[in-house]
């Protein structure tokens, strides 16, 4: 197995660089699950590791994880298609392997130091030194600082290589998008004693992350698989990539106002927050449709010329990107949908629906679409010309996908739960917080969202197990 | 009763505007779009040439 | 020129010249909106408190006075009152009230403030508790925690903290291990508070349960101990009472209906 991980038949150095990042994305990608399940099962019993590992350390470690490993995956993914793009090495390779490592030790300790020292007094240097304790960004300073060189590394990896090579609309859009999505990472690295400022600029990072830049991300990536994987036309895949940001940057920006309805600032954002954002769901539509249609045009070409089979390359991978585009949709815009006019959200604001929608659109929007790259690395780890799934790849893709289906389920029902009694019934009070919490239907839910974050567990080891088996194997049947 | 007293804490220009239905929004969301029919005649002069 | 039968909308510099405009146009109003935002949300100073201007986050002298928070008919929405209502139905700036037993100074409510806000974040509140809507869900909403019936001087949990001494520490004291000073002093006070049968105030008793949350369970989910200081805890409580002073358009919805309810005898915040 270990000489499994060690083959590469790579073309390039940068594929490698890539490679290694996704190594440590996958191991993020399992702390992740396990802090989730610790989390979710203080839910079920609270008195499970009490005073010990709380549910706000468990939580925190869940949450970063997820933003660590997909933040090294989306840089993997980049290494991965940086030379094909632009038809030259990696400018600057060397650097950017010492960029690798600097970060992963980084890594390594702001997680050690969640883990064992917890929390801090209430002093500057805990900031420095600890957490910032803001969900999503708790990175201390002094890791914000190191993020910060590390990534300017990487993007004068990606901008000198850019420069030096050709210079294709993919590869524009990545080099546009990467520093905006860099840029905005400034905007949450400072201290402030007014809490509407402090959340008004992390929702600067947060939101222009996840609904925009990232977003943005997603549609190069894809636009790349599928030159890669099933041969579509470059012409047609960057017009509608051009279409795409037209789309996702003229909802996303603005959208930005729904995060904006009550935290102190003023009443003007109901309405800019509640038009911008009701449109992001467009582009994910359209991203839906982009990526069936020109496999099915693609497909019927193929046999128009009287090819056999299935024009797809990379089957495993490309199942993780129709996975992407359906999950995209679902759990970033319909389930966003839902809940983000402001008659609505004063009652959902801050439930469960919000994990609900966290946990599909995160899944379906990013988690999806990375892991289909990483099978896409892979390929080249091993040379593989054509790779087919098999029943591990299958397990993986469906058990994840039915045990986050299954969380978002049973999310959105504990969430409605407390939506009407906590909220719109007992006016979210104290009190109300937990007559909803202890209510026979909201103990179920959060039953159901543990049961199937066991099989998304389940179906995470399949999908580790097929990464590091699936090359050596389609490689021998190949030869 | 389209337009409504202003009611929010702190008068400005942005709150002025979100007095009537959707009046902000459309304001918005019409600066955006406008200009891209004179985009778009444009790129239609290029392409003809 | 003859005709021909071109299509702009398959042409990608439409779009990408397109896509740059209506990106580049966004941003910049979204920096015109937050440059308008970031005015109206600034903290404003104990000078608008006394001369009874109205700001969406008032300063941190704020906690010298009473804050409710009640239904507004011109809002359409719940709005914070500081320092009792006036004709039209918003702040009077006029009724004040002790906090920890003293008016605090513009310099040490700003202090004090800064301390809490600190602590609220190295003491990771949000990744189990929300604060205006946002964080974890797995621990009540703090936004106007400082306004909560379970919290007022007839609730359950101030009559609970001013009879009960904290049994994690008595546990720690009788187990002969060592604890600070600050901490002997606490139970000696509290012994002779409770044999007097002295009631202690909102902010006492809210300090003390922060210091020590699980000895005073309520629930089966409790708050760990998170080695709170006595000054730290203050500066928590000043904090939440600042932040139930911020005007949220009327978020949490229907929360001044419970607390009307609690004033009534409803068993609504037990």
């Amino acid at each position: 197995m270990l000489a499994s991980i060690k083959t590469n038949s790579f073309t390039n150095e940068g594929q490698k660089l890539g490679m290694m990042y996704f190594r440590v994305a996958i191991i993020l990608f399992g702390a992740q699950l396990l802090m989730g399940l610790i989390a979710a099962f203080q839910f079920l019993v609270p008195g499970f590791l009490f005073e010990l590992f709380d549910f706000s350390v468990a939580r925190m470690v869940h949450i970063n994880a997820l933003i660590v490993w997909m933040l090294y995956a989306m840089i993997g993914s980049v290494y991965m298609m940086i030379t094909d793009e632009t038809g030259v090495e990696t400018v600057g390779i060397k650097l950017g392997k010492l960029g690798f490592w600097v970060l992963t030790a980084a890594v390594t300790v702001v997680v050690l130091v969640y883990i064992f020292v917890q929390v801090g007094s209430g002093t500057e240097a805990s900031i420095w030194l600890i957490h910032e304790g803001r969900e999503y960004i708790e990175a201390p300073r002094w890791a914000d600082i190191g993020i910060v060189v590390v990534v300017l590394i990487f993007y004068y990896n990606v901008f000198a290589s850019y420069m030096a090579g050709k210079q294709t609309g993919i590869m524009t859009v990545m080099v546009a998008n990467l520093m905006a999505l860099a840029g905005l990472y400034l905007a949450g690295m400072f201290f402030t004693d007014n809490i509407s400022m402090d959340q008004f600029w992390w929702w600067w990072v947060i939101h222009l992350w996840v609904e925009a830049t990232w977003e943005v991300f997603v549609g190069t990536l894809a636009a790349y698989a599928l030159i890669k994987l099933i041969g579509a036309k470059r012409e047609i895949v960057e017009m509608w990539l051009w279409i795409e940001v037209l789309m996702l940057f003229g909802s996303g920006i603005l959208g930005l106002g729904h995060h904006y309805f009550w935290i102190g600032t003023p009443e003007y954002w109901w309405e800019i927050g509640a038009l911008f954002s009701s449109l992001e769901p467009v582009p994910l539509i359209a991203m839906f449709v982009h990526v069936l249609y020109d496999w099915g045009k693609e497909q019927g070409e193929a046999h128009g010329r009287g090819e056999e089979g299935n024009v797809v390359t990379n089957s495993p991978a490309m199942a993780w990107i129709v996975t992407n585009a359906f999950g995209n949709f679902l759990g970033a815009g319909v389930w966003g949908f839902f809940h983000t006019l402001p008659q609505v959200n004063i009652y959902t604001h801050g439930t469960q629906f919000t994990a609900a929608h966290g946990h599909l659109s995160f899944f379906g929007a990013y988690a999806t679409i990375l892991i289909g790259m990483m099978y896409y690395g892979v390929q080249k780890a091993h040379g593989v010309e054509k790779m087919k799934m098999n029943f591990n790849s299958k397990m993986g893709i469906f058990l994840i996908t039915f045990g986050v289906l299954g969380m978002t389920v049973a999310l959105t029902i504990a969430g409605y739960e407390q939506v009407l009694v906590e909220r719109a019934e007992l006016g979210g009070t104290w009190n109300a917080f937990f007559v909803a919490q202890e209510l026979p239907w909201y103990i179920q839910a959060q039953l159901w969202r543990t049961i199937m974050g066991v099989v998304t567990l389940v179906g995470f080891i399949y999908l580790v197990w097929d990464l590091l088996t699936i090359g050596k194997k389609n490689k021998a049947q190949q030869i | 009763m389209f337009f409504e007293p202003f009611t929010d804490v702190i008068p400005s220009f942005f709150g002025w505007l979100n007095q009537g239905p959707l009046t902000l929004t459309i304001f918005l969301h019409t600066v955006i779009i406008l200009p891209m029919f004179w985009i778009y005649k444009q790129e239609k002069a290029n392409l003809n040439k | 020129m003859a005709k021909k039968n071109v299509s702009v909308w398959t042409s990608i510099p439409f779009w990408r010249r397109s896509a740059a405009w209506v990106t580049g146009f966004a941003v910049i109003l979204l920096i015109w909106l937050s440059f308008d935002t970031l005015g109206q949300i600034s903290m404003g100073t104990d000078e608008d408190l006394k001369a009874g201007t109205t700001k969406r986050v008032p300063a941190p002298t704020v906690i010298n006075y009473k804050i409710t928070y009640e239904m507004n008919k011109q809002r359409g929405s719940e709005i914070p009152i500081i320092g009792g209502k006036d004709a039209n139905g918003t702040s009077s700036f006029e009724e004040k009230e002790l906090f920890f037993g003293k008016e605090w100074t513009e310099e040490e409510a700003a202090d004090l403030l800064h301390l809490g806000k600190l602590t609220s974040q190295a003491k990771n509140c949000m990744n189990c508790h929300t604060l205006l809507g946002n964080g974890a869900y797995f621990a009540p909403d703090l936004t106007k925690s400082w306004l909560d019936p379970a919290w007022d001087t007839k609730g359950v949990m101030v009559s609970m903290i001013s009879s009960m001494l904290p049994s994690k520490l008595v546990e720690r004291i009788e187990a002969g291990k060592a604890v600070s000073d600050e901490d002997n002093q606490l139970i000696k006070d509290m012994k002779i508070d409770i044999a007097n049968g002295k009631m202690l105030t909102k902010e006492e008793a809210m300090a003390i349960f922060l210091r020590f949350p699980s000895s005073y369970p309520t629930h089966e989910r409790m708050m760990p101990e998170l080695a709170i200081t006595a000054d730290e805890a203050k500066g928590l409580v000043a904090f939440l009472k600042h932040m139930s002073s911020i005007d949220t358009n009327g978020f949490p919805r229907n929360f001044s209906k419970s607390v009307d309810q609690f004033k009534v005898g409803g068993s609504n915040a037990r």
